[in-house]
C-alpha cells in the first residue's frame, strides 16, 4: 500500500493504482470521459486532470498517472476546474449539441459534464463536423459527428472482443473512428462499443426513439442465453422490456455482454408470445380457460400414471425443475430427461465417473488466473461469447499460452500466439488419450498420478494411443501432439475448457473422461487456474443436472422419443424444449410426437413442438419469474421479474404447481420455499438462501474424487467421396429461442453451410449460392458460405434454425457424411 | 352616532353601483379578451409544414400531472419526430411547464379556453388537434 493526500485528505492505495483508482477508492470525485476500468489506460481526453504538488503543481491526467509514495494531489483547484472548462469548450467546438434529438441525453457524459462544470456559452467558434452517418447496420448506428475520441469503442473491440472493428483514422482536427477503409461497420455486433460511449456516436438502434434513459426502470437479471450466466440490466417501460442496460460494475465480466445478451432481448415482449391456453379440438387448437387445461392434462397425466414422460428445457429455472420431477413423482413416473439426454452425460456420465461429481472442477475466473489454456473446439467462443471474453483478455493482457484442438479455425485461432491444432471431425478423444500417452510415457504425469483409482487400466489402454498411430488417422503431426502434451503438462496452471450442448453429440461421458485424465495425470485439479470447464449450452444447464433432472432409474431423452414411436409413452409433458427442431434426427421425432397419444407443450411461443400438442400452455419468459439459474461454473444466481406476466400465461411453477394439487399433491407455495428446499439437499447448495445470493449471487462448492476412466472412441468409417458434416452454435444465436430475438435474427437470420475455399471452387459454389447438403436421412437446401477457416471436406451449420433446421439430415452421429450439389 | 346614517351612507354606495360600467360579462354573447400570456388550450407550432416537435421526450418528463404522452418515430431520413403527442386535458393543470421545459419551442399555450366536451374521450388531444391552425 501507498500512502498519498489526495485534497488534504490521507489516504492510502494499492502500489499499481492511478491517481484516478486512489481517489475513487477513498470516495473522491474525479471527472472522467476516456477511462475505463476494463481497459488499459489511455489519456486521451484530459478531463481528470489533477495538480500534484511533486511536480510543480503542473496539471497532469489522473487516469494514466501512477501514484508514488507521499503525493499530495489537488482534484480541484480553480486552475483545474478552468482547465476542464476549456476542455469541454474544446470538445463542444464541432460538437452538433442536439441534445433533444439525441437517444444518449440523460445518460451522456459529455451532457453531465457541461452540466456540471456549466459550460453555457463558447469562447470559440468553429464549423460543426459534417460525417455521414452510418445507417447500414439494424443494430448501430455510427453518428461520428458526436464522437468526443475518447477511443474507448475502438480500445474495447480490440482489447476485449479482439475484433478489431475500429480504428482512428486520419490526423488532427481530421480524425475521427473508422471501420476499415471507411467501410459500413460489420461486425460480431456484441455492441460492447455502444456501451462504452460516453457520448450519443454509437447507439444501439433497437431501442433508438423508444423512450429516455431516466424514464426506463432497471431490473437486474441473469441472461437467459447461454451458460455463462452473465449478469444484465433490463430497461423496462410500461411492462415492456425496451433495451439491456449497461452497467460496468456487473457480474465478473463487468458488464461485457454478446450480440444475444444485448440484442436479443425482444423474445420477452413479443408479439408472437402465446397468451391463451389452447386445447385442440377437433383437430384444431382453441383457446381454452386454465381451468379446462389443467384439468384435462391431470386426467390424461393420471391414468397415463407411469407412463407419462416429461422432457425440460434448462432453460427454466432450478426451482421450476424440481416442482417438474415433483409432478412426474405424483403421477408414479421417473422417465423425465433434458437436452436430448446426450447434452449433458459429459456431466451426468463423464464427470461423475471421473471425478465423483456431475460438475466443473474450474470458474470462468480461472481463464485469466491460468498459465495454459487448451480449448476444444473453437466453438468454445461461439457458444458461449462472453467466456470468450475472458479468453481473448487472458491471451492478450496476462500472456495465457492459448492451445486449440479443433476440426475447424475460429475467431480464437487469431489470437495472438494462439496454436491450433486441426484434427479429423470425430477423432478428438484418440488425440487426447494420445496426449496422455505422452505424458505417462514421458513421465511427466503428476506424482500422484499412479495411486489415482484406474492408473494401470488407464495405462494399459492408452498403449494403442502412440502419437504416431493417432497422428495417422487424425491428421496431425506426432510432434505436434507430443509438443502440445509437454506444454500442458509443463505448464505450472493449466485449464482445460470445452462445450457441450445439443449440437455437439461427439462432446459425450467419454469425452469429459479422456480429458478429466489429463487433469488428473499431471495433478491439474483443485487447483486455482487449474482444472476442466465444461460448458453446458442453456442458461440453467449446469442447474437442470444439480437438481437430477433427467433419468435415473427411468428412460432417457432417447427412450423417451422412442417409447412415444412404440406406445409405451402415453403422455408426453414438454416443457419449454422445441425436440422437433432442437434434436437429431427430425423425422423420428416428428414421427414419435405425431404418434404419442397426448401431448402437452408449455412455452413461449407456438414453436414447432407446440404446433402438434393435443394442449399448448403458455409459460412464461424469465423477466417474468423468480427462481434461480445455476452458470456452467456453478454459480447460483437469483432472478426477480422485470415486468408483469403477459396476457393469462403462468410460470412453469405455477403450471406444475397447479397440476400437483389438482392430483392431489401438496406443491411447495413459493420458488423461495423450493429454493430453501434445495439448499439443504442439493449438494454444494448447502446454506445458501434468496437473501444470501443477493445481487451476485454464490458459488456452489465442486469437490471432486479423481479416478481415471477410460474412454471409448468413436469409430468414424469415413465414406469416400462423402464431406464431413459437423455441427455447432452460430455466435449469435443459442438453442432455438434466439429465433425469437431481434438482434440475432438481425445478424443471422437463416441456416447456411460453411465450406472451405478448396472444396468450393473444386464445387464451383459461389458465396450464398444455394447447394443441397444430402445425407443418408435426407436432404436440406441451405445457403453456402465460404470461408478460410474450414479445412478441405469439412462442412459446418448451425442448428438453431426452424425453417433449415439440419436435424433433418442429422442423426446424431458426432460426423454426417454428405455430399453437396448445386 | 345617529343609527339613520350608516344606513344612508350604504344606500349612498348602493346607489353609485347603479351608475358604474357593470363589470359582469353576458357569456357568451359577450366574450373576454384574454390576456397575451393566459395559459389556455395548447398548440404545437408548425414549421415547414412539420409540427416542430422532435419528440424529445421533455415535456413528458416535467409535466406535473403526468398527461402528456409522447411517442417517437424515425422518419426516411432518420429524423426523430413524435408519431404520437396527446394531452389528456382532463388531467392538465395549466402549468405551463412544458411550453418552458421544450428546447425547440414546440409547444405553446393558446388563449382558448372553452374545454368543456360531452365525452371523456374528446378530451384526449391527439397530435392532430393540438396542432396549431
Ligand atoms: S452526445 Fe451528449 S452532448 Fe452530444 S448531443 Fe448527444 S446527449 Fe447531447
Ligand atoms: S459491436 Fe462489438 S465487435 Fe462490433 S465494433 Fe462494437 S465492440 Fe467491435
Ligand atoms: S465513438 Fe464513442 S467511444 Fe468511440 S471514440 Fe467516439 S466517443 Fe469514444
Ligand atoms: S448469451 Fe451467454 S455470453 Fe452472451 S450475454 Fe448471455 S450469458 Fe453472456
Ligand atoms: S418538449 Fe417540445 S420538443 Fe420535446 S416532446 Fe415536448 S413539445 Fe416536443
Ligand atoms: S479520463 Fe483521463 S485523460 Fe480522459
Amino acid at each position: 500500500m501507498v500512502n498519498l493526500t489526495i485534497d488534504d485528505k490521507q489516504v492510502t492505495a494499492p502500489k499499481n493504482a492511478t491517481i484516478y483508482d486512489a481517489a475513487k477508492l477513498n470516495g473522491i470525485k474525479i471527472p472522467i470521459l476516456c477511462h475505463d476500468s476494463k481497459l488499459k489506460p489511455f489519456g486521451a481526453c484530459r478531463m481528470c486532470l489533477v495538480e500534484v504538488e511533486q511536480m510543480k503543481g503542473r496539471q497532469i491526467p489522473a487516469c494514466t498517472t501512477p501514484i508514488t509514495e507521499g503525493m499530495i494531489i489537488r482534484t480541484a483547484t480553480p486552475d483545474i476546474i478552468k482547465a476542464r472548462k476549456m476542455v469541454l469548450e474544446l470538445l463542444l467546438l464541432n460538437h452538433p449539441i442536439d441534445c433533444p434529438v439525441c437517444d444518449k441525453a440523460g445518460d451522456c457524459d459529455l451532457q453531465n459534464l457541461t452540466y456540471e462544470y456549466e459550460v453555457n456559452a463558447n469562447r470559440f467558434a468553429d464549423a460543426k463536423f459534417n460525417h455521414v452517418i452510418d445507417y447500414n447496420n439494424p443494430l448501430i448506428e455510427r453518428d461520428m459527428n458526436r464522437c468526443v475520441l475518447c477511443g474507448k469503442c475502438a480500445r474495447i473491440c480490440d482489447e476485449i472482443v479482439s475484433f478489431g472493428a475500429l480504428t482512428f483514422m486520419d490526423r488532427g482536427i481530421e480524425t475521427k473512428i473508422a471501420c476499415e477503409f471507411e467501410a459500413p461497420l460489420n461486425c460480431e455486433f456484441c455492441g460492447s462499443c455502444v456501451s462504452v460511449c460516453p457520448v450519443g456516436s454509437l447507439l444501439a438502434r433497437p431501442f433508438k426513439f423508444k423512450a429516455r434513459f431516466w424514464a426506463l426502470t432497471n431490473q437486474k437479471t441473469v441472461c437467459s442465453y447461454c451458460g455463462t450466466g452473465c449478469n444484465l440490466t433490463l430497461g423496462v417501460k410500461d411492462n415492456k422490456v425496451l433495451t439491456t442496460v449497461y452497467d460496468e460494475n456487473q457480474g465478473f465480466h463487468k458488464g461485457q455482454l454478446c450480440c444475444r445478451g444485448r440484442f436479443g432481448y425482444q423474445f420477452i415482449n413479443s408479439e408472437r408470445r402465446l397468451t391463451t391456453p389452447l386445447v385442440r379440438k377437433n383437430g384444431t387448437l382453441v383457446e381454452t380457460t386454465w381451468d379446462e387445461a389443467i384439468e384435462v392434462i391431470a386426467a390424461k397425466m393420471k391414468t397415463a400414471g407411469a407412463s407419462t414422460a416429461a422432457l425440460a428445457t434448462p432453460r427454466i429455472t432450478n426451482e421450476e425443475l424440481i416442482l417438474f420431477k415433483e409432478l412426474m413423482e405424483t403421477v408414479g413416473s421417473n422417465n423425465y430427461d433434458h437436452s436430448a439426454g446426450y447434452a449433458h452425460a459429459a456431466l451426468t456420465k463423464g464427470f461423475v465417473q471421473s471425478l465423483g461429481v456431475a460438475a466443473s472442477p474450474a470458474s470462468i475466473l480461472d481463464v485469466q488466473k491460468t498459465d495454459l489454456l487448451l480449448v476444444i473446439k473453437t466453438d468454445t467462443y461461439e457458444t458461449h461469447p462472453v467466456v470468450g471474453f475472458e479468453i481473448n483478455m487472458a491471451v492478450k493482457n496476462k500472456e495465457v499460452k492459448l492451445n486449440i484442438l479443433s476440426d475447424k479455425r475460429g475467431k480464437l485461432s487469431k489470437l495472438p500466439n494462439a496454436k491450433t491444432l486441426i484434427h479429423v471431425p470425430g477423432t478428438e478423444i484418440a488425440v487426447i488419450n494420445a496426449l496422455a500417452k505422452v505424458i505417462v510415457d514421458e513421465k511427466l504425469a503428476d506424482g500422484t498420478a499412479a495411486s489415482v483409482p484406474g492408473f494401470a487400466e488407464l495405462e494399459k489402454a492408452l498403449a494403442a494411443f502412440t502419437p504416431d498411430a493417432v497422428a495417422a488417422q487424425c491428421g496431425l503431426t506426432a510432434a505436434d501432439i507430443k509438443q502440445l502434451a509437454t506444454d500442458y503438462a509443463k505448464a505450472e496452471k493449466a485449464l482445460i475448457l470445452f462445450p457441450v450442448g445439443l449440437p455437439y453429440p461427439g462432446h459425450n461421458e467419454d469425452l469429459a473422461s479422456a480429458l478429466a485424465n489429463l487433469a488428473i495425470l499431471t495433478g491439474k485439479l483443485g487447483k486455482e487456474g487449474c482444472g476442466v470447464l465444461c460448458m453446458a449450452e442453456k442458461n440453467n444447464s449446469q442447474g437442470a443436472v444439480d437438481m437430477g433432472f433427467y433419468s435415473t432409474a427411468g428412460m432417457d431423452a432417447g427412450k423417451i422419443i422412442d417409447g412415444c414411436a412404440s406406445g409405451s409413452v402415453k403422455t408426453l409433458f414438454i416443457a419449454g424444449e422445441n425436440p422437433v427442431v432442437s434434436y437429431p434426427d427430425h423425422t423420428k421425432i416428428a414421427a414419435a410426437l405425431d404418434k404419442v397419444d397426448f401431448l402437452v407443450v408449455a412455452d413461449l411461443f407456438m414453436t414447432e413442438t407446440a404446433a402438434m400438442a393435443d394442449v399448448v400452455l403458455p409459460a412464461c419468459s424469465f423477466a417474468e419469474k423468480e427462481g434461480t439459474f445455476t452458470s456452467v461454473d456453478r454459480r447460483v444466481q437469483h432472478i426477480k421479474p422485470a415486468i408483469r406476466k403477459i396476457g393469462q400465461c403462468r410460470s412453469d411453477f405455477e403450471i406444475f404447481g397447479a397440476l400437483i394439487t389438482k392430483l392431489g399433491g401438496k406443491p411447495s407455495a413459493t420458488p423461495a420455499k423450493t429454493f430453501e428446499a434445495i439448499s439443504s439437499s442439493v449438494a454444494g447448495y448447502a446454506g445458501m438462501s434468496y437473501a444470501s445470493l443477493g445481487e451476485t449471487g454464490a458459488y456452489a462448492a465442486v469437490s471432486v474424487k479423481p479416478s481415471f476412466v477410460v474412454p471409448k472412441t468413436m469409430s468414424l468409417a469415413s465414406e469416400s467421396g462423402k464431406l464431413a458434416l459437423v455441427t455447432g452454435s452460430a455466435l449469435y444465436h443459442s438453442g432455438t429461442m434466439s429465433q425469437y430475438g431481434e438482434g440475432p435474427m438481425y445478424v443471422c437470420p437463416e441456416g447456411y453451410v460453411e465450406l472451405s475455399r478448396n472444396d468450393a471452387s473444386k464445387m464451383k459454389i459461389a458465396e450464398n449460392d444455394l447447394v443441397i447438403v444430402t445425407s443418408s436421412k435426407g436432404s436440406i437446401k441451405l445457403k453456402a458460405k465460404i470461408s478460410m477457416r474450414m479445412p478441405q471436406g469439412v462442412l459446418f451449420a448451425p442448428y438453431h434454425f426452424s425453417e433449415t433446421s439440419i436435424n433433418r439430415i442429422c442423426s446424431g452421429a458426432p460426423v454426417t457424411w454428405v455430399s453437396l450439389s448445386k | 352616532m345617529n343609527p339613520i346614517t350608516p344606513i344612508v351612507h350604504g344606500l349612498k354606495i348602493t346607489l353609485s353601483h347603479l351608475f358604474m360600467k357593470p363589470v359582469t360579462l353576458q357569456y357568451p354573447d359577450e366574450r373576454p379578451k384574454v390576456a397575451e400570456r393566459f395559459r389556455g388550450l395548447h398548440a404545437l407550432k408548425v414549421s415547414h409544414n412539420n409540427a416542430k416537435c422532435v419528440a424529445c421526450y421533455l415535456c413528458p418528463t416535467v409535466c406535473p400531472a403526468k398527461c402528456i404522452t409522447v411517442e417517437a418515430g424515425e422518419d426516411a431520413n432518420h429524423n426523430k419526430y413524435a408519431a404520437k403527442y396527446e394531452i389528456d386535458m382532463l388531467r392538465c393543470i395549466f402549468c405551463g411547464y412544458c411550453v418552458e421545459a421544450c428546447p425547440v419551442d414546440a409547444i405553446k399555450m393558446t388563449g382558448e379556453f372553452e374545454l368543456a366536451n360531452y365525452s371523456r374521450d374528446n378530451f384526449i388531444y391527439t397530435k392532430e388537434r393540438l396542432l396549431e391552425k
